[in-house]
């Protein structure tokens, strides 16, 4: 692997850890009105960012909000792989029927926009951070499953594997020793993309008003709550974007690295 | 040469088949799902949209909507409601749901085919011109613009282009569809094609004029896809083998990009451009809602914000209804320009 992307890759890791750490510790209280007085005033010693409309230090609300947007996406992530892999166990060792029914309803499924499915349960459930995350692991859930399952069926048949079977391996030692490694890179790589999607659309639906609460710092939320301040301080709208574009280019950029 | 023929006619026609039974089975699945979670709505959508719940007048609404009888009852009527395009009225304008609708979506049709004909245009021209031009310098940017395309959230640079467009050059309006102290146009709801019936070129300027920031905003995804897919294509090493054919056969340069190598990259384009409509879709949702347009999606979000009964019910169902035809017909297209591709839902 070429050595530009292995400083991607460790520039990725560093930002999604530097985002990671506004959820622990900001320089000021990203909710607090501390600085009323300051409103709208630009970057200085004391502000790296400025302050933003509301009276509140910028950059610890884009400190805050780029953790919450990691930690959100990291959530779906999560979620999104789950469900995947308990639907692939079903589908690779379930009875026929239910194989046959999950396909039909995966490719039902994939057919249906994230931000559809978004819309679908936001009538089920109030608009949330969880109902975000919940949105959005389920509407990757229909790519996910389509990757593992390639990945599972092309591993799972190779001369490799079925040497290792023949040879008297057991099902653990199949799994752990033969399979897991040559899964790894692939299922890194897969992770990486579903990351750089996840970020994206809750950052999206975030900014379309469906997290509820107009005040959380999260990227596109804080985004949507300074558009009616474009006109009078574009930085305002300029950082959160800048931030969340450089996040998702070095993940995307990163995402070709093997492991 | 028959015999093949009609057998790869056969197979598009399974291939037919088999959407058609999809698009069954989505709108039965849609229309199950948006019915009970619309009935399970925490709240009473009538109470909510009187000021005043009186028992006696929510009680008569919910006679007049059919809301009180049995859920199997109401939901065989949403269904044949649906078919019949009769959708019942919104509970926050009291509009009928299907003349809003027909309001709002030319608008979203016009802003996302306009956008997709463009990014199509500057995705093919982009890569076509790194092969003309040899230049590694040319080429890296160009592939760097489809990854930009890519990464950059499509909201934050729709704020960037109004900023530069509107705030700096002053050249385009910051938000909205049209000058409403003009005349609109009337007809279609497509301003465009209203505007050259009506044969007023001043009113298809101002549409011009209002189009241009959104929908450069979001012909830069499209654009993206189709400058990824072909990069691919063009590091195959049998492309260069089949140029060299053709120019050997005597063709000319125009003959050989604009019939067959452009016909031979479409399956990809459209494929990329069908399987990647649902983001696209949510990519006009975002870009409405940046520059104020009046569109499906505000109009649909707005709708399940305000718990809007009708409007989720029937525009949401035409919605995901409407996403799965499209990328249906790409992939239908795609498998006819290519009939050795296997179907994309294999």
């Amino acid at each position: 692997m070429s050595r530009l992307t292995t400083i991607f890759e460790y520039a990725s890791w560093g930002a999604l850890c530097l985002s990671l750490t506004g959820l622990l510790y900001t320089p000021y209280n990203p909710m607090e009105q501390d600085f009323r007085s300051l409103a709208f005033s630009s970057a200085s010693s004391a502000h790296w960012f400025g302050i933003d409309g509301l009276g509140r230090d910028f950059g610890s609300r884009l400190w805050r909000g780029s953790g919450n947007t990691i930690a959100m996406a990291l959530m779906a992530l999560s979620l999104n792989f789950i469900i995947g892999l308990v639907l692939l166990s079903i589908e690779q060792r379930g009875p026929r029927v239910l194989q046959r029914i999950i396909l039909l309803g995966i490719g039902v499924w994939v057919a249906v926009p994230v931000l559809l499915i978004g819309l679908v349960i936001m009538v089920f459930l109030k608009p949330s951070v969880v109902t975000l995350i919940i949105a959005v692991s389920l509407g990757n859930v229909p790519l996910v499953f389509r990757q593992l399952r390639i990945l599972w069926i092309e591993q799972r048949n190779a001369l490799y594997v079925l040497a290792t079977e023949t040879l008297g391996a057991g099902r653990r030692h199949l799994l752990l020793y033969t399979l897991w490694p040559n899964l790894r890179p692939d299922l890194m790589g897969l992770a990486k993309l579903i990351l750089a999607i996840s970020i994206l659309e809750l950052s999206g639906l975030a900014f379309l008003g469906l997290i509820g609460d107009p005040d959380f710092p999260e990227l596109g939320a804080i985004l949507k709550q300074n558009q009616s301040y474009l006109f009078r301080n574009p930085m305002l709208v300029a950082w959160p974007g800048l931030i969340l574009s450089t996040l998702l280019f070095l993940v995307h950029l990163s995402k070709s690295r093997s492991y | 040469m028959i015999v093949a023929n009609v057998h790869k006619f056969k197979v598009f026609l399974i291939e037919c088949l088999h959407k058609g039974i999809m698009l069954i089975l989505v709108f039965v699945i849609a229309s199950v799902v948006i019915f009970t979670a619309v009935n399970l709505i925490p709240g009473d959508p009538v109470s909510l949209r009187l000021k005043n719940p009186d028992p006696t007048r929510v009680a008569a609404i919910r006679t007049e909507l059919g809301l009180n009888k049995p859920l199997p009852h109401q939901y065989f009527y949403y269904v044949i409601s649906f078919v019949q395009g009769n959708w019942g009225k919104s509970l926050i304008t009291g509009q009928k749901v299907r003349e809003e609708i027909s309001t709002y979506f030319p608008a979203t049709i016009e802003l996302a085919l306009i956008a997709l004909f463009l990014g199509v245009i500057l995705g093919l021209g982009v890569t076509l011109s790194t092969q003309c031009f040899k230049s590694t310098l040319w080429r890296n940017t160009a592939f760097s613009l489809g990854a930009l395309g890519l990464t950059v959230p499509i909201f934050w640079l729709g704020f960037m282009f109004i900023v530069i467009g509107s705030l700096w050059l002053g050249w385009f309006p910051s938000g909205g569809r049209f000058d409403f102290t003009l005349p609109v146009p009337q007809g279609s709801g497509f301003l465009i094609f209203d505007s050259l019936a009506a044969g007023r070129l001043d009113l298809l300027c101002v549409t011009y004029q209002y189009l241009a920031l959104p929908v450069f905003c979001l012909s830069l995804y499209p654009a993206a896809l189709v400058c990824n897919v072909l990069k691919t294509r063009f590091a195959d090493p049998r492309l260069d083998t089949l140029i060299r054919a053709l120019r050997a056969k005597g063709l000319s340069e125009s003959r050989i990009w604009l019939i067959h190598i452009l016909r031979l990259l479409s399956a990809p384009v459209i494929t990329v451009i069908g399987t990647n409509f649902g983001t696209l879709l949510c990519g006009a949702v975002l870009t409405e809602s940046v520059f104020s347009w009046p569109g499906m999606g505000r109009y649909l979000i707005e709708a399940v914000l305000n718990r809007d009964l009708f409007v989720i019910e029937n525009g949401l169902l035409l919605i995901i209804i409407l996403a799965f035809l499209i990328i249906s017909t790409a992939d239908l297209l795609a498998f006819r320009l290519n009939p050795t591709m296997k179907s994309l839902s294999d």
